[in-house]
Order: structure tokens, then C-alpha cells, then sequence
């Protein structure tokens, strides 16, 4: 045994010891979690998507700057922790080393170690200009920033200065293989040391090296570099369907007393797994529609706060003590953050990690709707008329079907016997603007001769609105009654012109037994377009700019039938805006916010407008009932009114089909 | 301190009201019933006043037919501690309402405030408030915006015409009237709507609080809707003909000039 073995056996013993004993704690506060998550199902999926995300760094290369950096040091960490090992496994026993692979690997795995070294130098010089010259908004200071580039950095001059040593030193037979150290060790040379202290060199930066990894090993589980542990695993357990239903709760369950996060633990161990994997890069934030109109939401910040909200009560929680653990609200995480969320979703998309931001929000909000009634009050009178009359507006349900008077279209109970049953929504069945979509969109199916009806005033409120809000036992309500009449009329498919009618119907009745075809009339006006059943021969000589509905597009994965149903007007110009498909910027109506005042920062649906109107586009064309209030008052408030039209791409079509 | 409200059940204000066959009321198929709006802001204002005078309790009375249960469980939801339902007949005017209510109270041991609404949404005539009160011979304060509470009485500030405010104090046992703006009416919490469904309900007959049929006071004969929005007219022509035209209907037709 030499003093190496010793010296390292204690110290990285110490080191990893002072990590492990940190990760321990970091596992148990994953585990005092109370919310349940299961993740463990489609294992094969699971692993085809960690391979192409975490190996393959997929996710991370949606960005491309930023994410060729990363993938460089990823990669290069992955081959250089070989050599890492090596230098471990050898200095504890001398003899032991990785030759035994074979000369031609253990030199392609050599020469791969030196290239990629000297790319994680260039990657972290790339790092470092970015933060500390370009300085993106996203990223903001960091001190652990600061910290992780010295580390990462060092890490590679000590290895090139310790094979350079090493070769002037030893000489070893693998030198040639270590071409840019090897160039190095040239200009060392040159230093004029003899045999022996080169020979020490070697050694000394080779423990330069081991302790800053050990270092690094102790600094990790503190840090937001923990992503290096947890991004893998929680890449691994993300949600892996783009569409997604909220979790239900269980309301005949007795045991459950608390709805909602009212605490941190009340969130799953899934929630911390995503705290621990955020690393602050600020995608999330860079794409949020209520950060960038000022409001005091940013994703980022949401994730980093709730973690420092779990590390603040991390004594109680290792006592044992769980009833001392601190509200969820607190001086960061305001009511006010938690209310700006317009559910859009943007946020998780941009997730290299597959953080889901929208739950934790969603489970927050249920605690302060349904334990402590506390909500903006606009929204008490939404609920009242949801309750009364099933809509969030104030109509009586017995005036529900009026849009469709003279139209003769049937309703469920005259017994139709139909192809499809035409959910209205309550927009479409109540706001002026949108009763036209919907009239136009009958229109359409009455041209292609569709077979179809209504449940006139049996329709009621999908209760997504109540849900995104966090009234659960108000959308359930809800959500039950629709599917006892749906499922009394024995109904399979269905097509909506509301996006978020379309996403709950399609993904969240499941859980109440309600199973149905879904169609957003997007996907349907483009199927009855391409079977040739509609046939648009009306030119419109006019640039259409398309702004993408978040439940259709970020929740559902419909970009393209809407825009094909544009591209089928005759001498069309479809012209994208500079936010579109799933970076398309929200109008500011989802999660609720379309019952809620905007008081704070610029207005969401301003912002987007402007974007429209960028384009220069004569039509703005919308697919969903709310972001055509949006929009339309969005041309308003620009005075452009006149200039620019909003229409549905159900509008358009209708006026060009005979 | 025993703090009472008495609420009264009606339609939704989206309801489109229909006569039913012989005109001689309303046509309650179809109805969505709510708890009238004023009487929200009376449960609110019990329920602050128990929440800060501990050992308090909060009872909720309603008087009508076998729906106005809902209501109390409303309230309930709320957070009010007991529900009393007494039950009349749908066509119980206000004497007998006020009654029959009086009659319920009397038969506690001990009646400190009671709330009501300023009036009720559907028939506006606000006098039960001040019925229950004679019945009781209590004070009484109509359309209430504040309230100022000592352990025996209470000052209130009520709106009077020509939006003065008058501030008048009454010793209990005072009805209390409540006006809108009195407060912001909470929303019922999950945990208070799953126990008010499990709260008991008391249930008293007209005869039990001393009704009978001559208590009613009022027959009601005949309801007419009231006439059918007209469309509006567009006037043509120059304006010297605009002004003419419309000096003449206003004159003719509308009949205001």
C-alpha cells in the first residue's frame, strides 16, 4: 500500500461518504412526500425515450447553441469519467487499469478522452461567454453558475496538465494516443524540468484532478448541479403522452382530508424528483406569456422557490415532524404567482428535464379554491353560474341552444340519428363572436352533408374552467353529468370547435367512463377537405396569419390540420407569426385567467396581437372560442379593427365553399 | 351569542320567468333556485360575527315548500352551525313567511340578532324583515351596510334615500336587514359542503309555529309578463326630417314628450 492509496482511500471515502449522506437526505425528503405519482408503467417506452433524451440528449438539442454546448460537456463527462474511474480504480491498486479492453480500444478510448476534454473546455468557454457576455434574460446570476464553470473547468486543465506531465515524465506507450496533450507536453518541455519533477507534476495534478472530482462529488447534492443525478431518472418518469388529463381525487375517499397543496408534501415525490432536476436554464421562463407581460410568475422561479420552500422545512420533515411544515405560500410563492398561469403549457414543453410546472400550479390552486376558498373574486360568480346553470357565464341553460334557432338542427333527445354529435360549448352557445363559429361550422357539416346533433340545453359546461381553477368538486359535478347523458345516448363521436371542450371530453372523461372519439373541427373540416366532401373554390387573395390554441396544439398535438385547412382556400398566403406551432405564445384565456382581471403588467392578448400584427397579415385566423375573445379584443385595444379581421378558420371556410 | 338568519329561496336570476296555465303565479318547471343574494350577504355577516364572538352559534331558518332545504344547506356549506326548515305552501305570502319564521324563533331560549336580507330577489317587497321583527317585538334596521357590535347591541350605518347614511343603534334582540356591500359572501369551502351534508336539518309544520290559513293575507289573482322588448328603429332622412320624425314619436308613440 503507498501513501496514494492511503491519502485517497481516506479522502475519497470522506468525500463520497459527506455526498452519499447528502443524497440520503435529499431521498427522504422525496419520501415524505404525501401525493401519489405512478411512473413505472410502459417501462419500455420509458427506456427508448431516456435513451433518446438522456443519451441522446434530444430534449437539450431543441435548443441549438445552448444545447450543442451541453451535449458536448454530457458526452464528453460520459468518456472522461471512464478515465476518471480509471485513475480511481489505479491509484488505490496500481496494477489495475482499463488496457485490458485491448490495445485499439483502450487507445480510441484515450484519444476520445483527450478530444473531448479539450471540447468541454471550449463548451464551458462557450458557457462562460453566454453567461457572462450574451447574458441571456433566462439564465440569470448564479452563483452556483460561477462555482459549477471554476470546477468543470479546472477539472480539464488538470487533466491536460497532468497527461502532459505525465507523458514528459513516464513517457507511457499510450502517449501518441493523447494527441493534443501530447502537443502540450512539447510546449512543457520547454520549462526545461528534469525527468523526476515532471515525473511529480504528473502526480500532483493527477490529485488536482481527484480532488476537485471529489470535491465536485460533495458539492453536487447542494447544488443546482444535482441535475446531473436526478435529470436522468426523472427523464426516465416523466409523463410520457403529450396529451395529459389532470389527476382526479378521489372524493368518496374518506381518509383524504386535504384537497390540494396546501403544503409542499402534499405534492408527490415525483414534484421534489422535479425540483431536484431543475438546473435554471430558463427555457421555461424564456417562452411563459405571463412572465414576459411582467406578471410575478416565472416558472423558473416557481421551481426554484419551491424547492428552497422544501429545504426550509427539511428539519421537520427529517423529524419526523410533518405538521410543522410551512405553508406553500409564502413570501416568493404568492398568490398572485400562483393565479397568473394561463395553464398554456409552454413552460413544460421548453423543459429539457421534463418538468411539469402546471401540476404543481394546479395542485395549489385546489388547496386555496376548495380548503380555504381563496381565489380572485371575479371567479366566485363563474362558479355560482357553473353551478346553476352550467356555464361560466350568466345564461340560463334553458337559452343554451338559441344560437342554432332556424337552422333546424336537431337535438339528441328528438332521437337523431346522427354520425356525430356536435358539441357546442358554452361559448359557442352564448358569446355572440363565437355563435358565428359555431353557426359556420354547422354550415360546413350541413354542406358535406354530416349527419349530426346537439344535446341543446342537456349540454352543460365541460367544467375545464372549474378545473384549471382548481374547483375539482365543481368539475367533477360537472364532469359526471355530461357523461351519464352522453353515455344515455349511447354517443362515440364527437367534434367541437373548443379546443378545451375537445381536450377534456378527449382526455379527461376516461376517468369518469366516458369514452369518446373526439374531434377538434379542425381535424374535421381537414378530413372533409382532403375526401373532397368541402370544396373551398372562393379565392381569398389575403395573407392569413394562424395563432395556435394551447389546448389544441401544446396539450394535444394539432399544429398541422388547422393550417391545412387555411392552405385550402384558393390564393391563400399563410404567413406564421414570430411565436407558432408549440412555441406559439398564449392569448392569456386558459387556466381560467379568461374570468380573471388582468391587472398587473402588459395584457397577454396585447402581446400576442402584436405579434399578429407583425406579420402583416390581413386575417388573423383563431380555432378556439377563446382566443378569438382574446385576439379580437387584442385588434381592438390596437385600433386595428378595421384593417384586421379575426375569423375562425371554420369562418373562412364556410364563406369559401358554396 | 344565538345569531339567527331566515333566508329565503328563489329563482335564478338568469331564469326566464314563464306564467303558468291560469296566470295565478309562475311556472316553476324547469326553475334553477338559488338563495336569494341579500340573504348571502346576512349569512356572511352571522358567520363573522360567531367566528368573533366564540361560543357562538349560527341557525339558519327558511320558510316554504320541501325545495327551500337546499338553500339551508347553502348556507350550511357556508359554515352555519343548524338548520330549521319550516314548511309552507308555495303560494305563502309575506305575512305568513314572517310569521311562520317569528313563530320558529320564539320557540328558541334565547334569540340575540337576527339577520335577514333587505329584501328578497324574486317579489322585492322587503317586509319581511320588519314583520319578523314586530312578531318579535324587536328592534328592527333595514338595508344595512355596517354593523358595529357590543355585547348587548349593535350600531349600524343604513343607507337612507338620496344615499345618506343614517347610524342608529338597537339593543338584542335586533333584526338586522342586510344591504349589498355589507361584505364580500365567502364561498364554501369542501370540508364545510361535506359536512353540511351531513348536518340535521329540524323540520317544523305550519302548524307547529301556529299557521293556518288565515294567515295568508294576500290572493294572488293574475301575473302578466311585461311587454316584449321592441327592436330598435334606425330614423332615415336628413336631420332636419331625423328631428321631426323623431319628435313625433317620441310624441305619438313613446308618448314622454
Amino acid at each position: 500500500m503507498t501513501w496514494q492509496t492511503f491519502a485517497f482511500v481516506i479522502v475519497a471515502g470522506l468525500a463520497f461518504g459527506y455526498s452519499g449522506y447528502r443524497l440520503s437526505i435529499l431521498y427522504r425528503l422525496m419520501k415524505a412526500h404525501r401525493g401519489k405519482a405512478n411512473r413505472l408503467d410502459r417501462i419500455g417506452d420509458r427506456v427508448v425515450a431516456a435513451i433518446a433524451d438522456v443519451l441522446g440528449q434530444r430534449a437539450v438539442l431543441r435548443k441549438r447553441g445552448a444545447g450543442i454546448m451541453h451535449a458536448v460537456i454530457f458526452w464528453g463527462f460520459l468518456v472522461i469519467t471512464l478515465g476518471t474511474l480509471e485513475q480511481f480504480v489505479s491509484t488505490i491498486y496500481q496494477p489495475a487499469n482499463f488496457e485490458f479492453i485491448g490495445e485499439v480500444p483502450y487507445r480510441v478510448l484515450l484519444w476520445m478522452q483527450d478530444f473531448f476534454t479539450l471540447g468541454v473546455l471550449i463548451a464551458v468557454g462557450f458557457a462562460a461567454y453566454r453567461r457572462y457576455v450574451i447574458r441571456p434574460e433566462g439564465l440569470g446570476k448564479s452563483h452556483d453558475a460561477n462555482v459549477i464553470l471554476t470546477f468543470t473547468s479546472s477539472l480539464m486543465v488538470a487533466i491536460f496538465l497532468m497527461n502532459a506531465f505525465h507523458i514528459l515524465g513516464a513517457n507511457p506507450w499510450f502517449a501518441d494516443s493523447l494527441p493534443i496533450s501530447k502537443q502540450l507536453s512539447r510546449a512543457l518541455a520547454t520549462l526545461g524540468f528534469g525527468q523526476e519533477t515532471n515525473h511529480a507534476l504528473g502526480i500532483f495534478f493527477k490529485w488536482v484532478h481527484m480532488l476537485i472530482v471529489l470535491g465536485f462529488a460533495m458539492y453536487i447534492p447542494s447544488s443546482k448541479h444535482l441535475h446531473v443525478l436526478a435529470a436522468g431518472p426523472n427523464s426516465f418518469l416523466k409523463t410520457l403522452d403529450r396529451p395529459k388529463g389532470m389527476k382526479p381525487i378521489d372524493f368518496e375517499d374518506e381518509s383524504v382530508q386535504q384537497y390540494g397543496a396546501a403544503k409542499i408534501t402534499d405534492l408527490s415525490w415525483k414534484d421534489a424528483l422535479d425540483l431536484y432536476s431543475c438546473t435554471e436554464c430558463g427555457r421555461c421562463q424564456d417562452l411563459c406569456p405571463a412572465y414576459n407581460t411582467q406578471k410575478p410568475l416565472s416558472p423558473k422561479a416557481l421551481i426554484v422557490d419551491l424547492k428552497e420552500n422544501l429545504y426550509r422545512n427539511k428539519a421537520s420533515l427529517l423529524a419526523g415532524k410533518g405538521d410543522e411544515v410551512g405553508p406553500v405560500i409564502d413570501e416568493n410563492i404568492t398568490d398572485e404567482v400562483i393565479w397568473a398561469c394561463t395553464s398554456c403549457r409552454a413552460c413544460e414543453i421548453a423543459c429539457p428535464v421534463f418538468i411539469e410546472h402546471t401540476d404543481k400550479i394546479y395542485d395549489i390552486r385546489r388547496n386555496l379554491v376548495m380548503m380555504e376558498s381563496r381565489f380572485p373574486a371575479e371567479v366566485q360568480p363563474v362558479f355560482k353560474n357553473m353551478e346553476t346553470n352550467a356555464t361560466p357565464w350568466a345564461f340560463s341553460s334553458a337559452e343554451r341552444a338559441n344560437w342554432a334557432e332556424g337552422l333546424n338542427i336537431k337535438t339528441m333527445a328528438e332521437g337523431a340519428e346522427v354520425d356525430v354529435l356536435l358539441w357546442v360549448g358554452c361559448a359557442g352557445a352564448y358569446d355572440d363572436r363565437n355563435k358565428k363559429v359555431v353557426r359556420a361550422f354547422a354550415s360546413i357539416l350541413k354542406k358535406a352533408e354530416i349527419k349530426f346533433a346537439i344535446l341543446g340545453n342537456e349540454e352543460q359546461c365541460t367544467g375545464d374552467p372549474a378545473r384549471r381553477i382548481g374547483n375539482e368538486y365543481l368539475y367533477q359535478t360537472l364532469a359526471k353529468a355530461n357523461v351519464e347523458t352522453l353515455n344515455r345516448y349511447k354517443v362515440k363521436k364527437i367534434v367541437t370547435a373548443c379546443p378545451h371542450c375537445f381536450n377534456t371530453l378527449k382526455n379527461e372523461y376516461k376517468e369518469f367512463g366516458g369514452h369518446y372519439e373526439v374531434t377538434h373541427h379542425s381535424q374535421f373540416i381537414a378530413k372533409l377537405i382532403a375526401e373532397g366532401r368541402i370544396k373551398p373554390t372562393k379565392a381569398l387573395d389575403e395573407s392569413v396569419t394562424f395563432h395556435d390554441s394551447c389546448y389544441l396544439g401544446r396539450w394535444n398535438d394539432v399544429y398541422e390540420q388547422p393550417r391545412k385547412v387555411i392552405g385550402a382556400l384558393p390564393s391563400v398566403r399563410l404567413v406564421e407569426m414570430k411565436n407558432n406551432h408549440d412555441q406559439g405564445m398564449c392569448c392569456g384565456a386558459g387556466g381560467g385567467r379568461m374570468w380573471m382581471e388582468e391587472t398587473i403588467g402588459k395584457r397577454i392578448n396585447v402581446a400576442r396581437t402584436e405579434q399578429a400584427l407583425d406579420t402583416k397579415a390581413g386575417v388573423v385566423a383563431s380555432s378556439c372560442p377563446f382566443c378569438m375573445t382574446m385576439l379580437s379584443d387584442g385588434v381592438k385595444t390596437k385600433d386595428m379593427q378595421d384593417k384586421v379581421k379575426v375569423l375562425d378558420i371554420a369562418e373562412l371556410i364556410d364563406q369559401a365553399t358554396p | 351569542m344565538n345569531i339567527y338568519v331566515c333566508i329565503k329561496q328563489v329563482p335564478d336570476t338568469e331564469t326566464k320567468i314563464k306564467l303558468n296555465a291560469d296566470s295565478s303565479g309562475i311556472d316553476l318547471a324547469g326553475i334553477k333556485w338559488i338563495m336569494s343574494t341579500y340573504d348571502e350577504f346576512a349569512v356572511e355577516e352571522a358567520l363573522r360575527l360567531r367566528d368573533k364572538n366564540p361560543g357562538s352559534t349560527v341557525t339558519v331558518l327558511s320558510a316554504g315548500p320541501a325545495r327551500v332545504v337546499d338553500s339551508i344547506r347553502t348556507a350550511l356549506a357556508m359554515g352555519a352551525d343548524n338548520g330549521i326548515h319550516i314548511d309552507l305552501p308555495e303560494t305563502a305570502d309575506n305575512n305568513m313567511a314572517a310569521k311562520a319564521l317569528a313563530g320558529a324563533l320564539k320557540k328558541e331560549t334565547k334569540i340575540d340578532i337576527v339577520f335577514t336580507g333587505k329584501e328578497a330577489l324574486d317579489d322585492g317587497a322587503a317586509q319581511v324583515s320588519q314583520l319578523i321583527a314586530e312578531y318579535l317585538d324587536a328592534a328592527c334596521a333595514t338595508v344595512v351596510l355596517g354593523t358595529e357590535y357590543s355585547g348587548s347591541s349593535v350600531k349600524v350605518r343604513r343607507e337612507v334615500e338620496g344615499g345618506a347614511i343614517e347610524v342608529i343603534e338597537a339593543p338584542f334582540p335586533v333584526v338586522v336587514a342586510a344591504q349589498k356591500g355589507l361584505n364580500e359572501p365567502r364561498y364554501a369551502s369542501l370540508p364545510n359542503i361535506m359536512k353540511a351534508k351531513k348536518k340535521e336539518v329540524k323540520a317544523l309544520k305550519a302548524a307547529d309555529v301556529g299557521i293556518s290559513d288565515s294567515d295568508q293575507k294576500l290572493r294572488f289573482k293574475n301575473f302578466q309578463l311585461p311587454p316584449p322588448k321592441q327592436a330598435g328603429k334606425k330614423i332615415a332622412g336628413d336631420p332636419a326630417a331625423q328631428a321631426k320624425e323623431l319628435a313625433r314619436l317620441l310624441h305619438e308613440e313613446a308618448k314622454v314628450v
